[in-house]
């Protein structure tokens, strides 16, 4: 650890070195004033969109659609049904994401997109069709087009780290929960910060169009909401000493910290992020059918193999129970 | 007092004023002193003719030499530049695609482009009379931009997601700091070249008003001459005239050629390099642009409707219009012609296959897509896209090559203009005083 900052150091030392050379003998600007890259589609500060999740708490949003008996046989969906027509499409289109490590990221190797989410939705195609193979189309989803690519009918269905709340429920239908995640903060090792109370004006990034911005921007310590389309991009943004830290769930920070050892998560979740898959409110028979799924991946041991293969294989904890609305 | 003192001496100085004006008058009108007049009026009138003439030569020879080998060169730095740094964009969004460690044809591709952009930047930098603008620019931003190129390369090497967001932001380097700086650049260095070419063409608004003037003048001299001593001809004066007359017809014949050379130079060589430059950028960016498409891989919708936009640009809406039309209407060179004709099918082809390829990733079929894109069988979109770069880049060869020989040419056609025109200004001016001074010699 004392080797890797003595490098960051002499980076960092060489970096304003080399910048402080880079200016002209005849200087045609402050070369100090050079804005620093960023990201694409970045908010600074972020656009806050009014009415956070808090604002609609009059339902119980776990509570979903309960499944209508036994699931019928794959490849023998009900005539008319919504499985119906996806059987004869011949193949099921999820939205999924693309960039977060171990919940549904690009494999570099083999170019797929692999992760939890992405083992829960062939788990559907798999019920449906008999096997997923050849049967699932992945679109990517950034946090902010998760919801109009329901509406608009481009997927079946999301499967993307989405928090089940009572304001989406207005625009979305959401399966049972599937995995519970709570936001915390990822800082780097160097930073004296323990959680969100911390970062009061400080620079704090979250992907647009997240329940988490939403906290962050909601947070009693005020910091400074910093948006862009993929989480990712926010460790971009740390690692390039352009935002103070990153906050949103547990999950996505843990996959975050995997790919930058000199980051880590603090602090206790200061919320409660339970992930369920959003499908259109036209298709109340899917969610149904899902919420079959759903019941066997937790009865039958499927869960608990998904967990382990891209959440450790140490206590897997038991999957979170469902809740229906009658 | 002062007052006092400027009257006083006011009436004198009128007094003396006006006896040197009579005397002046009085020998004016005589007839050596009318020669003596015309000898110094004509001769000047002929040495300013001659001053102006050589150093126009001088002015034109440099302008024509700067059209040649500064400002023509630079702008086709300026539009390999741009080039190179499209081409890096779209060789990296390519690289990315593939899967495990990218191919070492495209890592190959991608360092010439970063290096053809470092060689063109020292060369546009090494001008110490441009706007330096886009420059600092393109100079501030290449090294972050093959950084964030490179750490992107690392994370996908240890297979890690971060890898594509720092290829995305990269690519917002060069979308929304880089191109734009490049496209500045070759537009104002295009501008140059222009400026440079038009003064370079233009008439010898001095000269040759001065010759014209001189040439009466040494007429009249000659038949006053001839009035006044019976003699036909001054042979001093003819000389002079003659040699006028030489100087006349060779400013004259000098500009033609310089004109028509440079016309040419611009009409078969660096406006069509523009037009086919222009194809050839707008191919690299739908390229980019498909490439991109497939990275995003369904959230890439901005890509796509640019592909479509550059493809429309590229080649019109429907395949024969666009800057490939556009730049084969104006072709005059048969290879040219030939070259662009081969790009338009092959552009027609490329569409074909996108087409395919959009099929089958809007079907599901996202693995066989992207084969179709970065595979290296004939079918791919990628040999297509190659094939229609290659022919592009022969066409601008072709016309920059004829840019070149006719800027040569026109610097030519002002060979030993500087010496000739002084020694025929030095005959008309002799042949001026020699021929006059005579005359006056034989009033004393």
């Amino acid at each position: 650890m004392t080797a890797r900052r003595a490098a960051c150091a002499i980076l960092l030392l060489l970096t304003t070195v080399l910048t402080g050379c880079g200016s002209s003998p005849e200087p045609t600007g402050n070369p100090s004033s050079f804005a620093p890259p960023r990201p694409i589609g970045m908010q600074d500060p972020a656009v806050i969109p009014s009415g956070g999740p808090a604002q609609s708490t009059n339902c119980n949003p776990l509570a979903s659609l309960r499944p209508a008996g036994d699931l019928p046989q794959p490849g023998a969906m009900p005539a008319g049904s919504t499985m119906a027509a996806i059987l004869g499409r011949g193949r099921l289109i999820v939205g999924v994401n693309q960039n977060t490590f171990l919940f549904g990221y690009r494999d570099a190797t083999s170019g797929e997109i692999v992760g939890f989410d992405v083992d829960i939705a062939k788990e559907i195609a798999s019920a449906i069709f008999g096997d997923w193979r050849g049967r699932i189309q992945l679109v990517s989803t950034t946090s902010a087009q998760r919801i109009p690519y329901v509406q608009q009918g481009k997927v079946d269905l999301v499967a993307n780290t989405m928090t089940i709340n009572c304001a989406r429920w207005q625009q979305v239908n959401f399966s049972t929960q599937y995995y519970e995640a709570g936001q915390k903060v990822l800082v780097p090792r160097t930073s004296s910060a323990r959680g969100i109370d911390d970062l009061g004006g400080k620079r704090v990034c979250a992907a647009s169009g997240s329940t988490s911005i939403q906290n962050i921007a909601n947070a009693k310590s005020k910091p400074v909401p910093v948006a862009v389309s993929d989480w990712t991009d926010c460790l971009v943004l740390l690692q390039q000493g352009q935002v103070d830290a990153v906050s949103t769930d547990d999950t996505i920070l843990a996959g975050l910290a995997a790919q930058d050892p000199t980051t880590h998560v603090v602090g206790q979740a200061f919320t409660s992020e339970p992930y369920g898959l959003a499908m259109s409110q036209s298709a109340p028979d899917l969610v149904r059918f899902v919420n079959g799924v759903l019941e066997r991946v937790r009865a039958d041991g499927t869960w608990a193999t998904i967990y382990r293969r891209w959440l450790g294989n140490t206590a897997v904890p038991a999957p979170p129970p469902a809740r229906y609305r009658d | 007092m002062a007052l006092l003192t400027t009257a006083r001496l006011r009436p004198r100085l009128a007094v003396d004023a006006g006896a040197v004006r009579d005397k002046l008058a009085a020998r004016a009108n005589s007839t050596p002193g009318r020669l003596t007049v015309l000898v110094v009026v004509l001769g000047l009138l002929a040495v300013l003719a001659g001053i102006s003439a050589v150093v126009g030569a001088a002015q034109r020879s440099h302008l024509v030499d700067s059209v040649a080998t500064h400002s023509g060169p630079l702008a086709v730095q300026a539009q390999q530049l741009y080039r190179s740094l499209s081409d890096a964009d779209a060789t990296a969004a390519a690289a990315f695609l593939s899967s495990g460690a990218e191919p070492p044809e495209l890592r190959q591709r991608y360092q010439s482009d970063i290096a053809a952009a470092g060689a063109a930047l020292a060369a546009a930098g090494a001008t110490g009379d441009r706007d330096k603008g886009p420059l600092a620019e393109i100079a501030n931003s290449l090294p972050v931009y093959t950084g964030l190129v490179e750490s992107a390369r690392s994370y996908n090497r240890l297979n890690l997601p971060v890898g594509a967001a720092y290829l995305r932001e990269a690519s917002g380097v060069m979308r929304e700091r880089l191109l734009p700086a490049a496209r500045q650049l070759y537009q104002v260095e295009t501008d140059n070249l222009a400026d440079d070419r038009s003064s370079a063409a233009q008439f010898p608004w001095l000269t040759v008003p001065l010759i014209l003037l001189t040439l009466p003048g040494l007429v009249v001299a000659q038949l006053y001459l001839t009035r006044r001593t019976r003699r036909l001809l001054n042979l001093g004066l003819a000389t002079a005239t003659a040699a006028g007359l030489v100087l006349l017809l060779w400013v004259g014949l000098s500009w033609l050629a310089v004109a028509s050379h440079l016309g040419a130079s611009d009409r078969n060589g660096s406006a069509q390099v523009q037009l086919v430059a222009q194809a050839r950028i707008a191919a690299l960016q739908a390229r980019a642009d498909e490439a991109l498409t497939l990275v995003a891989r369904g959230s890439g919708g901005a890509f796509a409707d640019d592909f479509v936009a550059q493809m429309a640009a590229l080649a019109g809406s429907d395949g024969n219009g666009g800057f490939l039309a556009d730049a084969r209407g104006r072709a005059t060179d048969p290879a040219v012609r030939d070259a662009l004709a081969d790009a338009t099918a092959a552009v027609a082809s490329w569409r074909q296959v996108h087409d395919r390829l959009k099929g089958l990733d809007d079907g599901g079929q996202y693995p066989e897509a992207v084969k179709l894109a970065v595979g290296t069988d004939d079918g791919s979109t990628a040999t297509v896209f190659n094939r229609v770069d290659e022919r592009l880049a022969a066409a601008i060869a072709t016309a920059n090559k004829t840019f070149g020989e006719r800027a040569d040419r026109a610097g030519g056609a002002l060979t030993g203009a500087g010496f000739g025109w002084t020694v025929l200004t030095l005959v008309l001016v002799a042949g001026v005083i020699v021929g006059l001074q005579q005359r006056i010699a034989e009033y004393r």
